[in-house]
């Protein structure tokens, strides 16, 4: 799951700005973008829950990394879940709205945390869509 | 881009005076705010990746101007293109075989634009995105239509997320209405209180792009900017006591209960140039009863490009980067929870792009 998806980072290049003249608050502004764009390699505990008629994992608690997307936990939970591609399956935080799929986990879990997890309620119908 | 001056010009600060609470009246400003940041376009320039182009298109017309609406989003504005190219562009041939299904977008530089992004969030993504690159005039008030790649095959879906229908669209639409609920007040009880008919209208006034109706449903669920609202800054400590209770204090009157400085937080997204974007609780007030400041709130967030919460003008000469909020240059003494009732979007979020200056 942690590596669900990290991606290799960036080859370093030579930025071409550095070569011509920049004014020393553009580099610094630049060197601020390039330490807020790490990725958070901290891991936060999801805990997943049925809804309905939907199946009930054996664990559901698992640690997940911060910078993973929403996405990533859709597809995990799909896959301990056994689903095919086309199987319906919609997923809640706490029971009451569908995130945007490209949020991160640090996000939602900054957001919406409750006693340290992340609730993620998981259905096979549409529940609060 | 421009500047305008926001806060603060239509309430005189009544220090420990008393206040109506029951006065609810939406005031000539908020209405005015919410006016423009409905009427705010962006121009595009749409154009048919040449590869794609199908045999026997008329490539001397292949590219489509438009002013969008900000609110709007892309698969919103599809019919309007689809006539175009199939009117003008396509022959008959090609117009038949072409899936509308499979089409999809990208910037210029080859950034994926997504569906479920508000149009206009997509043109400041795309211009603090150009304030890091090398070729990037200096930030000016010179707007340049943002160019679009339309691609007409082989849709990287995993990376555009959902499908290009305006349905996936209002679904997606729903979910950040419902997210933003949740951030304002603990729960979607707002949202989901909604009648089948209002929650359908909320999205034909978007798809329509008419105001009174999107309002219409929208002020149910958008906190209101009343004329009741905390002093600031250093009140005195009875009208402290008075506005700093909790959000979810029972004493407060309706109206006050639904201001949009009693919300528990406001919705808000931090945009970088080519990400990352951050989400995090921005409550309307501070533990000292002051209201948020957008200065406040990009010195805690990013430091490193806003080291001062307000900034002296002579700090102000050497800003690092700027806060842009449906593409206006906001000043930093602009307080989070109004700009969350005016500047947010349709969707309710604020969002907020950072971009860096170029001395």
């Amino acid at each position: 799951m942690a590596q669900a998806t990290a991606s290799p980072d960036a080859p370093t290049r030579t930025l071409p700005w550095l070569t011509t003249e920049v004014s020393e608050e553009t580099l610094e502004a630049v060197k601020a973008l390039e330490t807020y764009k790490k990725k958070d390699a901290s891991k936060v505990i999801v805990r997943f829950k049925a809804v309905g008629n939907a199946p009930i994992m054996k664990q559901n608690f698992y640690k997940i990394t911060s910078s993973n997307r929403f996405q990533a936990v859709i597809h995990f939970l799909r896959k301990e879940l056994g689903w095919k591609a086309g199987d319906p399956l919609f997923t809640y935080i706490n029971l009451a709205f569908s995130p945007a799929p490209d949020d991160t986990v640090s996000n939602l879990f900054k957001s919406f945390a409750t006693d340290g997890h992340l609730i993620v309620n998981y259905s096979t119908t549409a529940a609060w869509g | 881009m421009s500047t305008y001056g926001t806060t603060r010009h239509h309430h005189a600060p009544a220090l420990g005076g008393t206040y109506s609470t029951k006065d609810r009246v939406t005031d000539y400003h908020t209405t005015l705010f919410r006016r423009l940041t409905w009427e705010g376009t962006v121009p595009l320039e749409i154009r048919v990746d040449p590869k794609e182009l199908p045999a026997n298109s008329d490539r001397g017309l292949e590219c489509y101007y438009m002013q969008a609406p900000r609110v709007s989003y892309l698969p919103l504005i599809m019919p309007e293109i689809r006539q175009f190219l199939m009117d003008v562009v396509f022959d008959d041939a090609a117009a038949k075989v072409l899936k509308e299904e499979d089409w999809w977008f990208e910037s210029e530089e080859g950034t994926l634009l997504k569906w479920h992004w508000p149009i206009g969030l997509i043109y400041d993504n795309h211009t603090i995105s150009a304030s890091v690159k090398a070729s990037a005039p200096p930030a000016s008030n010179v707007v340049t239509p943002m160019k679009l790649i339309l691609h007409l095959a082989s849709p990287p879906s995993d990376k555009l997320l959902l499908s290009p229908s305006a349905e996936a669209c209002k679904q997606a639409f729903m979910g950040q209405l419902k997210e933003a609920d949740f951030i304002r007040w603990g729960s979607t009880k707002r949202m989901t209180g909604l009648r089948k008919v209002d929650q359908d209208g909320i999205w034909e006034g978007i798809k329509e792009h008419t105001f009174d109706d999107y309002w219409r449903v929208a002020a149910k669920v958008t906190p209101a900017i009343t004329s009741t609202r905390p002093p600031s800054p250093g009140p005195p400590p009875s009208s402290a006591s008075l506005h700093t209770r909790p959000p979810s204090a029972d004493t407060a009157g309706p109206a006050d209960r639904d201001g949009a400085y009693n919300v528990r937080s406001v919705p808000v997204r931090l945009y970088l140039p080519d990400g990352p974007v951050l989400q995090d609780l921005v409550p309307p007030l501070l533990e000292d009863g002051t209201p948020h400041t957008l200065g406040h709130y990009l010195f805690t967030h990013v430091p490193l490009l806003f080291p001062s919460r307000a900034p002296t003008p002579q700090e102000r000469r050497s800003d690092l980067a700027y806060a842009l909020v449906q593409g206006v240059v906001s000043p930093y003494e602009s307080e989070m929870a109004w700009l969350g009732a005016t500047l947010a979007g349709a969707d309710g979020w604020l969002n907020v792009c950072v971009g860096i200056c170029r001395n």
